[in-house]
Formats: structure tokens, C-alpha cells, sequence
């Protein structure tokens, strides 16, 4: 992605645009996933990508949501429905790159990797990638039109239940 | 090798944890399975359509290249030097007129013979190979290789029975069909499950658990064991299809049926969009769900409007990878096209009906590893003679994988079911 005067966003934009980043992996983190889920927008995609698929022109995802509804659908059946690893995440964010600006859209990429730990206390590299976000600033904060996590460890360790 | 499983009874109704353990036996399914007299899913012809296009497979746990050549023959050699075994091919996919070794430039052309030795003649008029080496003799192991509808299929036993009467008629119906008109490769999904790899057919062959472990199913209609299903096998029963009708039961009567059985506990959870769950019909058989396993590596699904090939790749004893190639067809509408990318969150590791797949393999693989001596239960669908139910209460088709795998191991019981 082609990366234009970052340097001249505004300091504010700024704090608001991290804040939403690393508000997001906290609340993953401590499964306040309907909190998060209420961080997109109505029409907030979050796209769970391969990283061979990105590079291949293909379009399946592992997660693939194109409005909230369909991502606040995701979630009920995580917690009505699908079984899966019990364990607690920890995502270990890189500072995000400012590659755009739109309007009041920001777009910018920010490195991730997810350490998922067993209920008997055990740690283990999960997953490694970038969130390639698009996040609408206003006066009321920042909120995600898009969220796009493309993943390098696509060869996925088991499964993936809770959101990356 | 001598390896001997105590099978407790002759009809497979009870499996030893040790085959999922041994590593004796992980060894000789290396030889008598994946490079014995099985064809083993390769990859779709659509995923090398080109003249040196090129991808790497794997047959058990050997790598494998497979190609297509100028003539637009597909061939299939061992990905392993014939000089100090080093890989040589070691990008998952590309195009090339050749394959050079990056260890001493050794050079193989697409059909795996080896066309190059650096200074085999020596420099200088010093070393170099002895007169006596003959490059026809180090070409690399060839696979023989066949297409079924655009799907390849590999072997290493180049005496092996045609593909089509291998996969028997069932298979060439069902596969067949899904395989009718061109495709159009939409993506990939893996996982790595750390599980003996028997345990994956054993599961797709497990009518019983696909609503019982997925409650997703249960709750939109996609399997239920109170709707019209089956579970059939070919005449040898190595390959399998499961299907069912969504929709030849009502909510209500599967609610009653689950809650008398004591698993459904709530009341059915609702969602914002049911897009998802829609199925467009485009199987003449209607069958809404079919999940197909053909012996020893390979899977086919149409589940709801996702259509996919899986293929199963060892990786050691407890672990094996599973891709899922994601189709359409070409003549997929755009909205069809898109239909398909949404319910392919219904599938692979993260899919609302499969992620529990996984979980449920390292489970037992974790607990029946510290109980060798015991054995697994198999009767739902009844004991004795293996043949096909027309029920997912069934489990028939799980002793019909033993039975097979057994005679091709050389370890069946006297007097085994077949």
C-alpha cells in the first residue's frame, strides 16, 4: 500500500486511531467481545485472511463478516454453539503505520502477534500477522470501516474460535 | 516389519488406542498406505494450468512436485535430490522449464529425470564423476499419476488399478458430479491438528457426531440425526459419502427429538442473518449436505452451497495438516460467487460447523496416548457385517475405514469383516 504524508496527521487523529487499536486487543483479550464487536461500524467489515490467499488473488477468508450483524452473528454462536480450546489470548501489538488519509478515514497497519495460553498455564506462539484497518475519526472517536487481519500463520494451530 | 494390532473383536467394533500411538505402525502406513496400493489426491488440475506450472504435495509425509509439462501431461516425482537428498523444489508453487537442487546445482527436468551434474566431466581434467556414473540411473522416484475430472490423483505403486474403477461407482457419481463443469479455485484454508491422522477419516465417516458436536448444524437444519441421511460406502468400503436432506424434518420434531436425548438444553439460538444457512439448490440429488472421504488422503464437501476438496497430509505419528481447497465453478454467477465466500465461514478452522472438528481429534489423541491397552466403542448403526445405513445414527462407516485400512496393512484378525 502506497503510503502518503503521514507525517502531517494531526496528533490527534493520532491518539484516537491507537487508542481504538489497542483498546481492540484488550477487549479480545479479556473476551469483551460484544464491546469490541461495537467498535465497527453498522456496514465494519473484519476479515480474517490467509496470508497465501492475499498473495494468490484469492478471496476465501478463515473470517469473514461484511457488515456488524453478520460479525454480532459470529459471536452468538461462540457463545451458544461452538466448542473449542479453552484458553486466554495475549496480543502483542507493534506501533501502527500511518499509511493514508481519507477524509476522516485513516488507514493504517499494525503488526500482531497472538500468544494463546492453556488453562494449565501454557504459552504458545498462536498466531502472527497484520491488521490492515481502515478507522473513521470524528468527533466522537474513532471506529473501525474496516478491518482486514491478514495472517502469516495461516497453516492454522487447530482452529480459530475467538477473534484475531 | 512386524507389527501386530490386538483387535479385540472381528468387526471393528472396538479399535485399539495403540494404533493412533504406535510409531511402528506409523511407519508401515508410510509404506502400505501412502506408497503402497492407494491413489492419494495430488491437487486440482485448475491449480497448475500451464505448462511448467508447478505445486508441492504431499503423499503421507513425502513431498512431492507435481507439474505439467509442455505437452500438458502432469508428472510427479519425489521432492528429494538423487545426489545428497536435499529438497530441491522449495517454493509451494510456481512455473519453471526445470528444477535445480540448490545444494551442488544438480538438474531435473518435469518429468523428474536428471539432465544436469555440474563439472561431471571435473575441471581442469581433475576429479569429477567416475566413468561409470550413469545419470539415467539417479533420476528421481516417479508417481503415477491420473486426472479424475480435473482432480489428480498420485501413486506409487505403478501397478495399481485404474483411478475410476479405484474410486468405484459411488464415488465417480458423487465426486463426478461435484466435478461436472470447470472450476474456479477461491482460496485455501489449513490447520494443523495434533491428532493421529486416522482420526480425520474416522471423523468424516462419523454420521453420528455431525450434529451432536456441532450444534450450529443442529440449530439451522444443516444435519440432523432426525432428518433423511445416509451413510454409504463403496464395494470395498474405503471411500464413504454422508449425506442428508436439511428440511425433511421439522424444528419442532428435531427440538423434541434432541431435548428427549437430553442434549439440547436452550431453546435454538437466532441469528441477525441467515444468508449464511440459505441454500441455493444445484445438486440434481438435492442433498443438502454430502461429505465425502476417498481413501486414504482425500475429502470432497458440498455443505450447504461451499464446495471444497480437503486432502490430508501426515506429519508424524500426532499431527497432520489438512488443506481445503475452496471451489466454485466458471460459470458462477458474481452473486454466486459471493454466496459461496460467505458460507465459507461455515468451513475449515475457523468454520462455525468445523472448528469443533479439530478440538474434538487432540482430545482423544491427548487421552487415549496414556491408555494403550483400551479400546475405542464402535456400534451405533449395529455390529457384525459393514455395509451402508440409510440414518446418521450410525457409525458404520468408521468400521468399514478399519476394515479396509486393515487388509492393506496386513494386520486384519482371522476371520475379519471386510
Amino acid at each position: 500500500m502506497e503510503r502518503t504524508a503521514a507525517m502531517t496527521f494531526p496528533i490527534e487523529t493520532r491518539l484516537l486511531v491507537e487508542d481504538l487499536i489497542t483498546r481492540s486487543a484488550m477487549l479480545i483479550d479479556s473476551d469483551a467481545l460484544e464491546e469490541w464487536v461495537a467498535s465497527f461500524e453498522e456496514t465494519g467489515r473484519y476479515i480474517v485472511l490467509p496470508r497465501e490467499n492475499r498473495d494468490l488473488g484469492y478471496a476465501i477468508a478463515l473470517i469473514k463478516c461484511e457488515k456488524r450483524a453478520i460479525l454480532e452473528d459470529r459471536l452468538t454462536v461462540l457463545r451458544a454453539a461452538s466448542k473449542f480450546n479453552p484458553h486466554v489470548d495475549r496480543h502483542i501489538l507493534s506501533r501502527p503505520c500511518y499509511m493514508g488519509i481519507e477524509g476522516d478515514i485513516v488507514s493504517v497497519q499494525t503488526n500482531f502477534t497472538i500468544v494463546q495460553s492453556s488453562l494449565d498455564g501454557v504459552s504458545k506462539l498462536f498466531c502472527a500477522g497484520v491488521y490492515e484497518d481502515r478507522i473513521r475519526v470524528s468527533g466522537d472517536g474513532a471506529t473501525f470501516v474496516e478491518r482486514v487481519a491478514v495472517i502469516d500463520t495461516f497453516s492454522v494451530p487447530n482452529l480459530i474460535a475467538t477473534p484475531i | 516389519m512386524r507389527v501386530s494390532v490386538n483387535w479385540p473383536t472381528t468387526d471393528y467394533s472396538r479399535v485399539p488406542y495403540s494404533i493412533y500411538h504406535d510409531p511402528e505402525i506409523y511407519a508401515l502406513e508410510q509404506e502400505r498406505i501412502f506408497k503402497g496400493k492407494a491413489w492419494n489426491i495430488l491437487c486440482l488440475e485448475a491449480e497448475i494450468p500451464n505448462p511448467g506450472d508447478f505445486q508441492i504435495c504431499h503423499v503421507g509425509d513425502t513431498p512431492v512436485v507435481v507439474n505439467r509439462d509442455e505437452d500438458g501431461k502432469v508428472y510427479a516425482f519425489v521432492n528429494r535430490c538423487a545426489h545428497r537428498g536435499a529438497e530441491i523444489v522449495r517454493e509451494p508453487r510456481g512455473n519453471g522449464t526445470d528444477h535445480t537442487c540448490i545444494y551442488h546445482a544438480w538438474c531435473y527436468s518435469r518429468k523428474g529425470e536428471l539432465t544436469g551434474v555440474p563439472f561431471r566431466r571435473g575441471a581442469n581434467g581433475k576429479g569429477g564423476m567416475p566413468a561409470s556414473f550413469e545419470p539415467k540411473q539417479h533420476n528421481l522416484q516417479t508417481l503415477k499419476v491420473e486426472s479424475f475430472k480435473g482432480c489428480l490423483f498420485g501413486s506409487f505403486d505403478h501397478d495399481i488399478e485404474p483411478l475410476e474403477e479405484y474410486l468405484g461407482p459411488l464415488m465417480v457419481d458423487h465426486v463426478g458430479g461435484l466435478l461436472d463443469k470447470p472450476i474456479k479455485i477461491l482460496g485455501y484454508q489449513r490447520q494443523r491438528i495434533k491428532a493421529n491422522w486416522k482420526l480425520y477419516p474416522e471423523n468424516i465417516k462419523d454420521a453420528y457426531h455431525g450434529s451432536l458436536l456441532h450444534e450450529f448444524n443442529r440449530t439451522f437444519g444443516l444435519s440432523r440425526l432426525t432428518q433423511v441421511a445416509g451413510g454409504y460406502m463403496d464395494e470395498k468400503h474405503r471411500h464413504s459419502i454422508l449425506f442428508q436432506f436439511s428440511g425433511s424434518d421439522s424444528d419442532e420434531v428435531a427440538l423434541r427429538a434432541y431435548r428427549e436425548a437430553g442434549v439440547q438444553r436452550g431453546e435454538l439460538m437466532k441469528l441477525n442473518d441467515y444468508d449464511m444457512v440459505r441454500i441455493i439448490p444445484e445438486n440434481d440429488k438435492g442433498m443438502s449436505t454430502r461429505v465425502i472421504n476417498l481413501f486414504p488422503n482425500g475429502f470432497f464437501h458440498q455443505i450447504a452451497n461451499t464446495l471444497a476438496m480437503r486432502k490430508l497430509r501426515t506429519l508424524g505419528v500426532d499431527e497432520f495438516e489438512l488443506t481445503w481447497t475452496l471451489f466454485g465453478y466458471e460459470d458462477d454467477t458474481p452473486e454466486m460467487t459471493e454466496h459461496r465466500l460467505n458460507q465459507a465461514n461455515m468451513v475449515g478452522p475457523a468454520g462455525l460447523i468445523s472448528m469443533e472438528d479439530g478440538e474434538a481429534l487432540e482430545l482423544v489423541h491427548r487421552t487415549t496416548k496414556t491408555a494403550q491397552n483400551e479400546y475405542a466403542v464402535i456400534e451405533m448403526g449395529g455390529v457384525g457385517p459393514i455395509g451402508d445405513r440409510d440414518t446418521r445414527v450410525n457409525e458404520v462407516t468408521v468400521r468399514g475405514f478399519w476394515a479396509y485400512y486393515s487388509q492393506l496393512m496386513g494386520i486384519a484378525p482371522e476371520g475379519a469383516e471386510q
